[in-house]
């Protein structure tokens, strides 16, 4: 371990650009390079992540054009068949089309993974900023915020499951309001430590309006720990969803999401793997593409980096 | 600090007061009956009306809430309606396994991740990075379900190597006790390295960028001394604040894995009486973990302090 | 060679250093020691109040009855030593058996059994019958005790000996005082094992100790009829919520005896040389697709004809069991298919091929209009979350407007006692299934009445079956029974009282080195034995 040769690994990646000298020749050429070719070359994660997303969005949306058959349409008698020419990924304990309900499913766990990404995000965001820097209503927001967390979240989402019927708004609702409070006080947490900044002292003392420091000191340093954190709630959100239909409160059951295929085969992976198997590899393939996109952006959106670039 | 923590804990109280009111309001307006669980399937509904009336379910809101709360100021958390058992001793016997399965987790998870995320961090855009990363990305991506069957099929049914399921106290030996927890901990631990090693790298990446680090190897500081004694300490907040978090996750956890492993902890006691709307049980086994929470919570609020003396209260 | 137990031992040894020597080893399971996983978790122990069946079950093992069923269903002496009967049916004497003591050495005196028929009348169906025509009930002297009715009731000794629940239990008399919609407090009991208060974690595991001082019968043991011989020490009931955790642990021998096995993991079991799989309870089940007929669609008796026609129970029951097919039965009928009321009476409806389009055109006929059809159904028990999969898709399939309520078992046991319209927080379906113990006669089978708005939910209402029903409790013979039963199947099905979903059995598996399991309504333990 000695500072010559980790010196220029330890800083980050794009200063390999700057730091000319110690880089092979063969990265030259490539910031030349423009157009697709170079952007998956330049970001090898965030390309496999927008391109496996593309993909899940894609059969999402035009679900009924890939060999599906109705993936809701039971046929007891044929139940629990291996995969083979005719069923792609078998058929479950009903003896539906377990590739229709996964390729169908991407639907709904796209929609729940990114709805409460966004509106936790958005609320949580909203919540922390005025928390952490309007110190009269810091204590009252974080006591609330501190009440509504210290209800771990599957069992607040069970519950509010609870009070009414399952439906794909209800768990988006759920585990939305589970995921708030933790994304307010994340934001809080960033927001107290840039508030004692020099800069931020700086412009207070140039008079800047409270509203024009948040824009522009504290909402841009905020934004790369909350990309995290969002991509982080977006991937959860699709297993938050898949917990709650394993415990029997989530999605209801006729709609396929990878969550309830997993539940239906829950209890016969051990038998029949092939039923969890498939809508675990497309849940775990899409969470993947959202963290790998996360951690792009998170890259791009880092002002300090920006700058640098 | 001392004005703080006597602000701290008097503010806790009503947190308390909002948990418990929220909780008896959303059981109050929840549907779901309990004396129809425990009249049974052949029950005449009226046997069920008259089970109802003799566990007080036919008073109003404001009585059954007024009067679960004169009960508590007397430290009284009340009787579970369906088993007749205190509250108190039902939340008792299931402590000790929920939180021998989270200590095991945390302390595994800690010393796995934070590792983790400073080695990625420090050799960031590396093939180690990358490696680390798409571990983190794989731990994040598989539900604790799916991990834990796996777990228990190939070192449990295959290799024969720990129990399947089940939960020893520990006072009956460390081994016993320990075996029983090896392979949910694994589980539940899968995600929680994924988070903190994440949150290390990310904030760690941060703190290697700021000037005062140039400064540290300018100096030719040892880079271990840079890494641990310099960065890690500045990023220590953001780490602290998502191990905080994570305890509270770390319940949420447990009722799966407890379920996969059959481990008679708080998580299935919690879905058990959600179910079946055991409504003095809810709202004491909330209440505790509000009370596990805030204390959580102030002890990461005193570590800032700590961590970062930048902070102030 | 056993991997595990290599590492146990040296574990073992590692933790005796560590801790001084304090730490238990890790012993093999003992002989004595039987570990059982029983079909539902154990979460109440007052088998008065609470009448599910685990609680009943686990009830067996400590407290005794006055009489015990045996696999003809007749009711046996169990701690009744003999009885007499009036030549007019009206005054029953019952004297107990010598030596009979409650788990707190009290002696069973004929006090203690009025207490509990009093506190078990007022909740069971025949109880109340019988409570209807009592004039007295009294202790003749210490051993005696007598019953004096208005009318003759020939059913008595099964009443007092049945095994639906609630069954007659035998408590002290101070517990028998509970009154009997509130839990008793207290576990006193008069059965072969004692109940271990202080190891009773519900959810997890309930435990239960030898009761050296019972005294079983000569005869042998059979069903909760005979001696009932226990030979452990200790029985646990481990809580296990997932079938294939529980799958594991019994391959791994972590437990002895799985008493409700998922069909679909039985093929693995069986593979297994140490692991004995048979039928549970050879009466099995009959699954129940249950309609509100107090609203609308299903006030419409040609609506619920037109469900009835297209209803498929091969559907419904490979939902429900798997693909093992020895493990269900069409049932064109409400009784339990073996037992002697059986009777296939006007089911026509429920067999032949499925005419979808009949069904269709007959809620054409029936005025159905598109009213939607609220479908309650409990996502946390297994079979009735299947059942319910199969429902939404068939009453798809007839263009039945489907409102599908998704939602745990709790909320369907509140919400089916709602008499609003499906629109106002009613409903229009659940379902659920009755044990075929319970489903062999008119007795404790709620489901089959139909006095209207005193009936069980749905609240069927036909003054015909009613008639008849009565009639079976007053049948001489045999022949009447069944002639009367068979008019009660025939009226049952033309009204669509409710329609089974098929008759279906379950599995039990246990350790091979596990002797005389057989099999029944509830898990016996009386006679199993651990080598």
């Amino acid at each position: 371990m000695t500072i010559t040769a980790s010196l220029p690994a330890a800083i980050t990646a794009r200063d390999h650009y700057a730091a000319a000298p110690d880089l092979p020749d063969i990265h030259l050429p490539v910031r030349v390079r423009g157009g697709v070719a170079g952007f998956v070359f330049r970001q090898p994660t965030v390309a496999l992540g927008l391109f496996i997303l593309a993909i899940m969005l894609v059969l999402a949306v035009f679900a009924p054009w890939f060999g599906t058959l109705d993936p809701t349409a039971l046929a007891p008698a044929k139940r629990t068949r291996p995969p083979s020419m005719d069923f792609w990924f078998g058929t479950d304990a009903f003896g539906r089309d377990v590739y229709s309900r996964v390729i169908y499913g991407a639907r709904v766990s796209l929609v729940v993974g990114f709805a409460v990404a966004f509106f936790a995000s958005a609320i949580g965001l909203l919540i922390g900023l005025v928390s952490g820097y309007v110190r009269a209503f810091d204590s009252t927001i974080m006591r609330a915020m501190d009440g509504l967390m210290s209800i771990p979240p599957i069992l607040l989402a069970v519950a509010l499951m609870a009070l009414t019927r399952a439906s794909v708004q209800n768990v988006i609702l759920a585990i939305t309001i589970a995921e708030i409070p933790r994304v307010s006080r994340l934001v809080r947490g960033v927001v107290l430590s840039l508030r004692e900044q020099p800069y931020v002292d700086a412009a207070i003392a140039a008079g800047t309006t409270t509203p024009m420091i948040i824009k522009r000191h504290i909402l841009p340093n905020t934004l790369a720990p909350l990309t995290v954190q969002a991509t982080y709630i977006c991937g959860s959100a699709m297993i938050v969803e898949s917990i709650l239909s394993f415990i029997g409160a989530g999605t209801p059951p006729m709609i396929p999401s990878w969550g309830n295929i997993m539940a239906d085969g829950r209890a016969l992976w051990q038998v029949k793997p092939y039923i969890i198997f498939f809508p675990a590899v497309f849940l775990s393939l899409t969470v993947l593409a959202v963290n790998l996109l996360g951690d792009g952006l998170r890259d791009a959106l880092d002002p300090r980096m920006a700058k640098r670039l | 600090m001392f004005g703080f923590l006597l602000r701290r804990v008097l503010s806790t109280i009503p947190v308390m007061a909002i948990v418990a009111l929220f909780v008896f309001s959303l059981l109050y307006i929840a549907p779901g009956d309990p004396a129809a669980v425990i009249a049974g399937d052949q029950a005449s509904p009226a046997d069920v009306e008259r089970i109802r009336e003799s566990l007080g379910l036919d008073r109003p809101f404001v009585v059954r809430f007024g009067e679960w709360g004169w009960q508590l100021l007397h430290g009284n958390l009340g009787t579970s309606m369906f088993t007749g058992l205190p509250v108190v001793e039902l939340i008792r016997q299931r402590l000790e396994p929920t939180l021998s399965l989270m200590a095991v987790t945390l302390v595994f998870a800690i010393v796995a991740a934070v590792p983790m995320g400073v080695l990625a961090a420090w050799k960031v855009g590396s093939w180690l990075d990358r490696l680390l990363m798409a571990f983190c990305v794989f731990g994040f991506s598989i539900p604790v379900f799916v991990v834990g069957y796996l777990l228990a099929y190939v070192f449990a049914l295959e290799l024969d190597w720990l129990p399947v399921q089940g939960y020893t106290p520990i006072a009956k030996g460390l081994w016993p006790w320990l075996e029983n927890l090896i392979l949910p901990a694994i589980a539940l631990g899968f995600v929680y390295i994924a988070l903190i090693a994440r949150i290390t790298r990310a904030t760690m990446l941060e703190v290697l960028s700021q000037d005062y680090v140039r400064t540290a190897r300018a100096k030719g500081l040892g880079e271990s001394t840079i890494l641990f004694l310099h960065a890690l300490k500045n990023a220590a907040v953001p780490i602290v604040t998502v191990i905080g978090i994570g305890v509270a996750l770390l319940i949420g956890g447990a009722v799966v894995t407890e379920s996969v492993f059959a481990i008679p902890g708080l998580g299935r006691l919690t879905i058990d009486a959600i179910v079946r709307r055991d409504y003095p049980l809810i709202q004491g086994i909330v209440l505790m973990f509000s009370f596990v929470y805030v204390l959580v919570n102030l002890v990461i609020d005193l570590s800032y302090m700590a961590l970062d003396p930048r902070i102030r209260y | 060679m056993d991997r595990r137990k290599v590492l146990k031992g040296l574990a073992t040894t590692g933790t005796l250093t560590a801790t001084g020597g304090l730490a238990m080893p890790a012993l093999a399971q003992s002989a004595r020691v039987l570990k059982f996983v029983p079909q539902a978790n154990l979460a109440n122990f007052d088998p008065i109040w609470g009448t599910q069946y685990v609680v009943r079950n686990a009830s067996q093992l400590v407290w005794d009855t006055l009489y015990g069923m045996d696999s003809k269903l007749q009711a046996k002496r169990q701690m009744i030593e003999s009885e007499d009967v009036s030549s007019d049916g009206l005054t029953w004497t019952f004297k107990l058996r010598d030596g009979l003591k409650f788990h707190d050495g009290e002696k069973v005196l004929a006090k203690d059994c009025i207490a509990s028929i009093a506190r078990w009348s007022v909740r069971d169906a025949m109880g109340q019958m019988l409570r209807a025509i009592q004039k007295e009930l009294v202790a003749v002297d210490d051993r005696t005790f007598k019953w004096v009715l208005a009318s003759p009731y020939p059913k008595m000794m099964l009443a007092l000996g049945k095994v639906g629940t609630p069954c007659c239990f035998i408590m002290p008399e101070r517990i028998a005082k509970t009154d009997p919609f509130k839990q008793i407090e207290d576990y006193v009991g008069s059965g072969p094992m004692k109940f271990v208060r202080a190891d009773w974690k519900p959810g997890a595991i309930a435990a239960f100790e030898l009761n050296k001082d019972y005294v079983p019968r000569a005869e042998p043991s059979e069903w909760m009829s005979g001696g009932k011989v226990i030979n452990f020490d200790r029985i646990e009931w481990i809580i296990m919520p997932d079938p294939a955790t529980a799958s594991g642990a019994l391959q791994n021998g972590e437990i002895d005896w799985w008493e409700s096995p998922l069909p679909d993991l039985v093929p693995v079991l069986k593979r297994n040389k140490n692991i004995k799989v048979d039928i549970a309870d050879p009466l099995g089940n009959i699954g129940s697709f249950r309609l509100n007929h107090m609203h609308a669609p299903f006030n419409n008796l040609k609506v619920r004809r037109a469900v009835q026609m297209a209803l498929s129970q091969e559907d419904y029951m490979r939902a429900v069991v798997g693909s093992d097919d020895a493990l269900w039965k069409q049932l064109p009928g409400f009784f339990t298919p073996g037992t002697s009321l059986y009777s296939e009476e006007g089911g026509e409806p429920l067999k032949g091929k499925r005419d979808y389009d009949a069904a269709k055109k007959l809620l054409a006929e029936a005025g159905y209009k598109g009213e939607p059809v609220t479908c309650v159904v409990g996502q946390d028990i297994p079979q009735i979350k299947a059942m319910g999969e199969i429902t939404a898709d068939l009453l798809k399939k007839i263009g039945m407007n489907v409102d599908f309520v998704a939602t745990d078992w709790g909320t369907v046991g509140q919400r089916r006692a709602s008499k609003s319209p499906p629109g106002q927080g009613g409903w229009s379906m659940f379902h659920t299934w009755h044990a075929g113990s319970d489903c062999a006669s008119p007795v404790g089978y709620i489901a089959l009445r139909t006095n209207g708005d005193k009936a069980w939910f749905g609240w069927p209402d036909n003054a015909e079956i009613e008639k008849d029903l009565a009639a079976w409790y007053d049948a001489k013979t045999l022949d009447d029974e069944k002639a009367i039963m068979a008019r009660v199947n025939k009226a049952s099905m033309e009204n669509v009282t409710y329609i089974p979903t098929g008759f279906y059995l379950g599995y039990q598996a246990w350790r091979a080195n596990l002797s005389g399991i057989t099999n029944g309504p509830l898990p016996w333990f009386s006679g199993v034995k651990k080598a």
